[in-house]
C-alpha cells in the first residue's frame, strides 16, 4: 500500500512536471547499497586509516541489516564504527542512508602491496551487493616545504632593522612542525616572529598544504661597513628543508663623537684670562661627515672660541683636534661650571658636558699682604717716632 | 724744628734694642695669665659656651645618613635644634669677652698699684712692656683657643668615629688662625682702653661697650644709615640693578667695619667650602654654575683673604694707637 502511494506521488510529480521530463526519468533503482567514495586508498604501514562508508536503502522498507567483513590480512585490525562505536548492524529508513566508518589499522610490518577487504550487507529480505575495498600499502610520501619572499632585498643604514616577510609553505600530506634558523654575516642577529604577532619563535606548526607568513629582522652591528650581506634562511622539518637567501644592502653612516684625548672633561680657568683646552673630533661611523660646526653653550658673560671653527670633512675613524678658547666673564664667581661644547655634521652631532673650575687672581691675596705690611710700617714708623729711652 | 729732625733724634737718643726685655715681659704676663683665677674664669666660660653647641650638634651629625664629604667641618658650623646656636656663632660673641678679660687692666692695674714705675725703672723700654702685655695676652687666648679646638676634633673624632680628611684639618687650622687674629683685635681694643683710661672699671665698661655696638648696634645702624642715603626707589626695590648692587655694596661694606663681620663671614668662606662668594650675585652669575660644588681650598683663602687682611690690620693698626698714646702718657704716679 505504502509503495503504491509513493509510486503515485511519484507519476503525479512526474506529470507535473511535464511530459518531456517524466519520459527522460527513469524510477531509481531499489535496494540496498553500500557505498563509499573511494573504494582504493592509500593506507600507510603502522598508521590507522578511517573510511568513510554510506549504507543506503533505496525504496525498501526498513529493516535490521547485518555487516560482516571478509577478506581482512592477518595482523590488520578493521573496525566498523557506526556513531564512534563498534556496530554489527545497521537499520536504514526508506530512501535514506546510515554513516558507517571502517577503522583500519595497519601493521608496522605490512609488506607494501594491495589487499582487497569485502564487506557485506544482508538483510532478511534484500541483500546489498558486496563492496570490495582495495587498500595499497604505500611507502611514505617525503614532506616537502617551500619559501618564498616577496622582497628578498632590503636597503638601509646600520642603524635600521630589516624586515623579510617570507612565506612557508607546507606542500606535503601531513601536518608539520618547521624550525626556522637564519645564517647571516658574524655579529648580524636575527630573530623570527610570526605575522603580526611580537613573540619571537623558533619553529611554528603548519597544517598539510597549508603556508603561513613568517617576519624575519636582520639587526645589522652598528659598525658595519657599507656593502651587501647575504643572509640565509632555513626551514626544516623531518628531512625536509628549504632554503631562501635574502640580501641587507646597507649604505654608511657617519656618526660623530666628541671627547677629549685623555677622557678627561674638566679643566681650569683664571677669571678674565683665556684658557685652552684640546678637544677630539672624531668619526666612528662608516661614512664621512662633511662640514662639521663646532658650537658650544657657556654661562652668561663667558666668551667661546673654536680653532678651527668648522672642519671641511672627517673620514671614518679620523679624528681630529679642535682647540676651543674659553674665556670666563669678568665677574665671573669662583667655582665650578658647566660649560657643553657640541659639533654638528650633516644630520649628525655629538656634545660634550665639560666642567670648568674657575679661579681667581692672587693679585688681591698679595695686596692684602701689603696692606698688613702697610700696618705694621705705620707701628714701625710710631716706635721710631715715639719710641722713648 | 721739623718733626723729620725730631724723629732723628728722638731715634738717635735711643740705645739698644726697643724689643729689650720683651722676653721676661712676655713671660711674667704669660704665666700670671695662666695661673690667674680670672683665667680659669674665663676657660670655664668658654669651654660651657663651646661645649653645648658641640655636643649638640655631634648628637644630630651622628644621625645623618647621606655622605658629605665635609662632615667634620659641619660639627663647627651646624646649628643644632634644640639651641639655635653653632660652635661658631657662640665663638664669635665668647672670643671678644675671653680678649677684653685678659687685657683691659693690662696697663692701668700696674699703674694703680704703682708698679708701672718699678717695671720701667729697669732695663726694659715702654715698647717691650706693652708688646710684651700684648703678645702675652695673645699667646694665652692660643693657648686657650688652642685647646678647645683640640676638645672639639677629639670630640668630634670620639662621637664620629671617622677621621677628619687632610683638607678638613687645613680648614680648620684657618678657623683657628682667624679666631686668633680676632680675638688680637679685641686684646688691642681693650688694651687700649686700659691705656687711655687709670680706672680699671672705665676701660672695662668701654671695651665692652665697644663690643656690645658692634655685637648689637651696629648690624641695626647700618641698614639704617643706608637706607638714609639710598633715594627712595632703590630703597623699595624698583631702582636699576647696578643702583641696588650699589645700596647692598655700600651696605657690606659698612657691616666689614665690625670686627665681627669680618670673623663671620672668613669663617663661612673657610668651613662652608660650598660658598662662592661672601657679596651679592646677581642671578647671571649663577648661570651655568654647578650649585654645591666646594671651591678648592686656596680658592676659599683667596675669597676670605680680605677679611683676614682686615683682622690682621686692624689688630696691628689699634696697637700702634695704644702704643703712641702709652708713649705720651705720663707714669709717674
Amino acid at each position: 500500500m505504502h509503495r503504491l502511494l509513493v509510486l503515485l506521488a511519484f507519476i503525479a510529480a512526474s506529470m507535473v512536471a511535464g511530459g518531456a521530463l517524466a519520459q527522460a526519468a527513469d524510477p531509481p533503482p531499489r535496494g540496498l547499497f553500500l557505498m563509499t567514495d573511494y573504494p582504493s586508498q592509500t593506507v600507510r604501514a603502522g598508521e590507522t586509516a578511517t573510511i568513510r562508508l554510506k549504507l543506503n536503502n533505496s525504496g525498501l522498507p526498513p529493516e535490521p541489516v547485518a555487516l560482516a567483513l571478509s577478506g581482512v590480512p592477518q595482523g590488520w585490525k578493521v573496525d566498523l564504527l557506526g556513531g564512534g562505536l563498534p556496530v554489527a548492524s545497521a537499520m536504514p529508513g526508506v530512501n535514506e542512508s546510515v554513516s558507517l566508518q571502517l577503522r583500519v589499522e595497519v601493521p608496522k610490518d605490512a609488506p607494501a602491496g594491495s589487499q582487497k577487504i569485502t564487506l557485506s550487507a544482508k538483510g532478511p529480505i534484500a541483500q546489498a551487493p558486496d563492496l570490495v575495498m582495495t587498500l595499497t600499502v604505500g611507502s611514505e610520501a617525503p614532506a616537502k616545504l617551500s619559501l618564498k619572499s616577496r622582497l628578498p632585498s632590503l636597503r638601509g643604514t646600520p642603524r635600521s632593522s630589516f624586515e623579510y616577510t617570507v612565506t612557508v609553505g607546507n606542500d606535503s600530506g601531513k601536518d608539520l612542525t618547521v624550525a626556522l634558523s637564519a645564517q647571516g654575516p658574524a655579529n648580524f642577529q636575527t630573530t623570527f616572529s610570526e605575522g603580526y604577532g611580537s613573540n619571537e619563535i623558533s619553529s611554528i606548526p603548519i597544517e598539510a598544504g597549508q603556508t603561513k607568513d613568517i617576519k624575519v629582522k636582520v639587526t645589522p652591528p652598528r659598525d658595519v661597513k657599507a656593502g651587501d650581506y647575504p643572509v640565509l634562511i632555513r626551514v626544516a622539518s623531518e628531512g625536509a628543508t628549504a632554503e631562501l637567501r635574502v640580501t641587507l644592502q646597507i649604505s654608511g653612516q657617519g656618526r660623530l663623537a666628541l671627547g677629549t684625548k685623555d677622557g678627561r672633561l674638566s679643566g681650569e680657568a683664571e677669571v678674565g684670562k683665556s684658557s685652552t683646552y684640546t678637544l677630539v673630533v672624531s668619526n666612528d661611523g662608516t661614512a664621512a661627515i662633511d662640514e662639521v660646526e663646532m658650537s658650544g653653550t657657556v654661562p652668561a658673560n663667558w666668551k667661546v672660541e673654536f680653532n678651527p671653527k668648522t672642519l671641511a670633512s672627517i673620514a671614518p675613524n679620523e679624528k681630529k683636534d679642535v682647540q676651543v678658547v674659553v674665556t670666563p666673564g669678568d665677574k665671573a664667581i669662583a667655582g665650578d661650571y658647566v660649560a657643553s661644547f657640541r659639533a654638528n655634521g650633516r644630520g649628525e652631532s655629538a656634545s660634550a658636558d665639560f666642567r670648568i673650575t674657575v679661579t681667581t687672581s692672587t693679585l688681591w691675596g698679595i695686596a692684602g699682604i701689603g696692606i698688613i705690611a702697610v700696618a705694621l710700617l705705620v707701628l714701625l714708623g710710631a716706635v721710631a717716632r715715639f719710641g722713648r729711652r | 724744628m721739623p718733626p723729620s729732625t725730631t724723629a732723628r733724634r728722638v731715634a738717635a737718643r735711643r740705645e739698644g734694642s726697643p724689643f729689650t726685655g720683651l722676653g721676661p715681659v712676655f713671660m711674667k704676663e704669660f704665666s700670671d695669665h695662666l695661673s690667674s683665677a680670672r683665667m680659669m674664669v674665663l676657660m670655664l666660660f668658654v669651654i660651657a659656651f663651646g661645649a653645648l653647641p658641640v655636643g649638640l650638634s655631634l648628637q644630630e651629625l651622628r644621625n645623618v645618613t647621606e655622605s658629605d664629604p665635609f662632615l667634620f667641618l659641619r660639627i663647627f658650623t651646624s646649628a643644632p635644634q634644640r639651641v639655635p646656636f653653632s660652635f661658631t656663632a657662640s665663638l664669635t660673641l665668647v672670643i671678644p669677652l675671653l680678649a677684653i678679660g685678659l687685657g683691659f687692666d693690662s696697663v692701668n692695674s700696674e699703674f694703680n698699684r704703682r708698679t708701672l714705675s718699678r717695671v720701667l725703672s729697669q732695663p726694659i723700654y715702654r715698647d717691650a712692656l706693652l708688646l710684651g702685655k700684648f703678645l702675652g695676652g695673645l699667646a694665652t687666648l692660643t693657648v686657650a683657643l688652642v685647646a678647645l679646638w683640640l676638645i672639639v676634633l677629639g670630640a668630634g673624632l670620639l662621637l664620629l668615629g671617622i677621621p677628619p680628611r687632610g683638607v678638613e684639618v687645613a680648614r680648620g687650622l684657618g678657623f683657628l688662625v682667624v679666631a686668633i687674629a680676632f680675638g688680637g683685635v679685641w686684646l688691642a681694643i681693650a688694651m687700649l682702653f686700659s691705656v687711655v683710661f687709670r680706672s680699671t672699671a672705665t676701660s672695662a665698661l668701654c671695651a665692652l661697650g665697644v663690643w656690645l655696638f658692634f655685637a648689637i648696634l651696629w648690624p641695626l645702624v647700618v641698614p639704617v644709615l643706608v637706607l638714609a642715603v639710598t633715594p627712595t626707589n632703590v630703597a623699595m626695590g624698583m631702582g636699576r640693578l647696578d643702583e641696588t648692587l650699589a645700596m647692598i655694596q655700600m651696605q657690606s661694606t659698612l657691616e666689614r667695619f665690625s670686627p665681627n663681620t669680618l670673623f663671620g663671614e672668613a669663617v663661612i668662606g673657610l668651613l662652608n667650602p660650598e660658598t662662592r662668594t661672601l657679596g651679592p650675585i646677581i642671578p647671571s652669575q649663577m648661570r651655568g654654575a654647578i650649585m654645591g660644588a666646594p671651591l678648592p681650598l686656596d680658592q676659599s683663602l683667596l675669597l676670605i683673604w680680605p677679611q683676614v687682611t682686615g683682622l690682621i690690620a686692624a689688630m696691628i693698626v689699634v696697637f700702634a694707637i695704644a702704643y703712641v698714646v702709652f708713649q705720651r702718657e705720663e707714669v709717674r704716679a
